[in-house]
């Protein structure tokens, strides 16, 4: 069901099957940490509402997005007990449009990782495949929404956290440009490469939910004036004359020879329709250094948001003998191994003896991927390449070779976004083994209807809308 | 070059306010082996005369608000996540000896 199918019936209703749906297959996909109980009352007064984007929608947040009186753990223990007494600003959007919050979704912890395997409330699991992961950091978002939940859910994207979970799980993921969405009220990672995104079944539903969440924010200082358009109304599918550009150094990264070949069917079929489709090689160099650069800047800005999580002020709080004691026993209890692993890395960039070496090097680095990707877009609408080397592995698959071309480019080329800010978005390409994968478009900085306008020829060509996976309860 | 022994990995733990376990150094030290060596690949770019981007636009978003009070909490909605308040503050373990 699409949010046009949902706004024709009632509220209440809505309301009851999805969150009846979700405590069902809770126990299978471990995808929420909070579920709202008082969906009954949002949905009256939804219900009162004369219009709305999305009203009487029943949707899903990530649980690192600030909601008044309802739990905000961002998956992390140290945060367990944490009640906002504020609204995100997309909180207040959303509500202002008619959503009705059934859940908060489960998340990697305080969105550091990829697999959505460190969560406090444990793995969550693929819909497709329960054996699989999620991906992460936004894993439970796109679990409901691949699983019919819900058609829209909330995610956060830092370094593909969005469109990584959504092309494993078969759905869109779109991450605008930075500043398009306010991010005040959203437990931050790394200020300087995180975005607010969403989850879909199909990309119509995705232009309504990016038009709800869109604009100026001056609670966010990050926030951009550019006009926000009327993204679902100006929707065209026509594919003439678009200019495309192949990613070849993902391309050639990418070992999944079935993921290739239904590449290369799409890309045989956009041009049949009259796309403009060429290749195009950026400096290796500067590929192979994303990770590494994304390693230095996330983690030492996360180090630094997160230094007032020490159960002083909020959050648990474990006892000590002095105010330095409660800090250490708190954030060590607090934390788990891997993000307090991930500090370390951060904190060891930011040393004074190594912020040149480190730190400023990233930072100088990152200047040189974005006029590499600004220079490549200046000739084509978007560039396009798989998302991922590979469908969603096991837990016990996530790590590979860490210097392979395979690791370093084809599962962390979508860091381009999150450094350049430039808009991106994953939409469903197909299925290897009964497991779905996707592809991933990245526009110039605000061409959001281009992407989607793209976004919506692929779909029409992969005939992948409004799929969801059947999971059993 | 450091040597990422245990002392190093505490002292760097304890700097940001939190303690490591001995599995946990043991784990950190195989993970930095990979970190130097994906930093290496960042080492040989040529950088000179790059400036640093710190953010990804450099348009100007940010200014000085007009000075009118707006979006104010109060005091019990700013106290009521903290573990221990009394008499509107937060209690910790006495400073002063």
């Amino acid at each position: 069901m699409r949010i046009t199918d949902y706004k024709k019936q009632k509220p209440a209703e809505n309301a009851k099957d999805a969150l009846a749906k979700a405590k069902a297959l809770q126990p299978v996909l471990n995808a929420v940490v909070t579920f709202y109980e008082d969906t009954k009352q949002q949905a009256d007064a939804a219900d009162a509402k004369a219009e709305g984007l999305l009203r009487g929608v029943p949707i899903a947040l990530k649980d690192n997005v600030s909601t008044k009186d309802v739990r905000t753990t961002a998956s992390s223990r140290i945060l367990d007990n944490y009640v906002p007494v504020y609204d995100a600003a997309i909180t207040e959007k959303l509500r202002d449009a008619g959503a009705i919050f059934i859940a908060k979704a489960s998340m990697d912890e305080l969105g550091m990782g990829g697999t959505n395997l460190n969560a406090y409330t444990g793995k969550v699991n693929n819909p497709w495949d329960v054996t699989r992961i999620s991906g992460g950091s936004s894993g439970g978002s796109a679990a409901l929404v691949a699983s019919g939940v819900v058609p829209m859910a909330i995610g956060t994207d830092t370094g593909d956290s969005v469109r990584k979970p959504a092309a494993y799980c078969g759905v869109i993921g779109m991450k605008p440009t930075y500043g398009r969405i306010s991010r005040y009220g959203i437990i931050p990672y790394a200020s300087s490469l995180d975005h607010v995104g969403f989850f879909t079944r199909c990309v119509e539903d995705a232009a309504v939910t990016l038009q709800v969440l869109a604009g100026r924010d001056d609670r966010d200082l990050t926030s951009s004036f550019e006009p926000v358009l009327d993204y679902s109304n100006h929707l065209d599918d026509r594919i003439e004359g678009k200019r495309i550009a192949i990613l070849d150094n993902v391309q050639n990264a990418v070992k999944d020879e079935e993921s290739l070949k239904q590449f290369d069917t799409l890309m045989k079929s956009l041009r049949a329709k009259g796309a403009v489709i060429e290749h195009i090689t950026l400096r290796n160099d500067l590929m192979q250094a994303l990770l590494p650069t994304y390693s230095i800047l996330a983690n030492a800005e996360a180090t630094a948001n997160h230094s007032n999580l020490d159960g002083i002020r909020f959050g648990m709080r474990e006892p000590g003998a002095s105010v330095e004691e409660v800090m250490i026993n708190s954030r060590t209890k607090g934390f788990s191994p891997a993000v307090r692993k991930r500090f370390v890395t951060g904190s060891y960039s930011l040393f004074v003896e190594n912020q040149d070496r480190l730190f400023r090097k990233a930072q100088k680095v990152r200047r040189l991927i974005v006029q590499e990707l600004e220079k490549a877009l200046q000739n084509y609408d978007a560039v396009i390449a798989c998302a991922a080397g590979s469908i969603a592995p096991h837990a016990e698959d996530t790590s590979e070779e860490k210097l392979s071309q395979t690791y370093l480019v084809a599962e962390n080329h979508m860091l381009l976004g999150n450094f350049s800010g430039y808009p991106s978005i994953t939409v469903p390409l197909g299925f290897v083994g009964g497991m779905p994968i996707g592809v991933s478009l990245t526009a110039k900085p605000f061409e959001e209807q281009q992407l989607l306008n793209i976004a919506a020829a692929i779909e029409k060509e992969t005939g992948l809308a409004d799929q969801t996976a059947e999971v059993k309860a | 070059m450091e040597t990422f022994d245990r002392a190093y990995f505490k002292k760097l733990a304890h700097q940001i306010m939190f303690d490591l376990s001995d599995q946990e150094i043991d784990e950190l030290q195989e993970e930095f082996k990979v970190l130097v060596s994906q930093m290496e690949l960042l080492e040989k770019i040529d950088t000179d005369g790059v400036e640093p981007m710190i953010y990804p636009f450099e348009a100007e978003t940010s200014y000085i608000r007009e000075d009118k009070v707006t979006h104010v909490l109060s005091a019990e909605a700013a106290l009521r996540n903290a573990a221990d308040v009394r008499e509107g503050h937060i209690l910790v373990p006495k400073v002063v000896k």
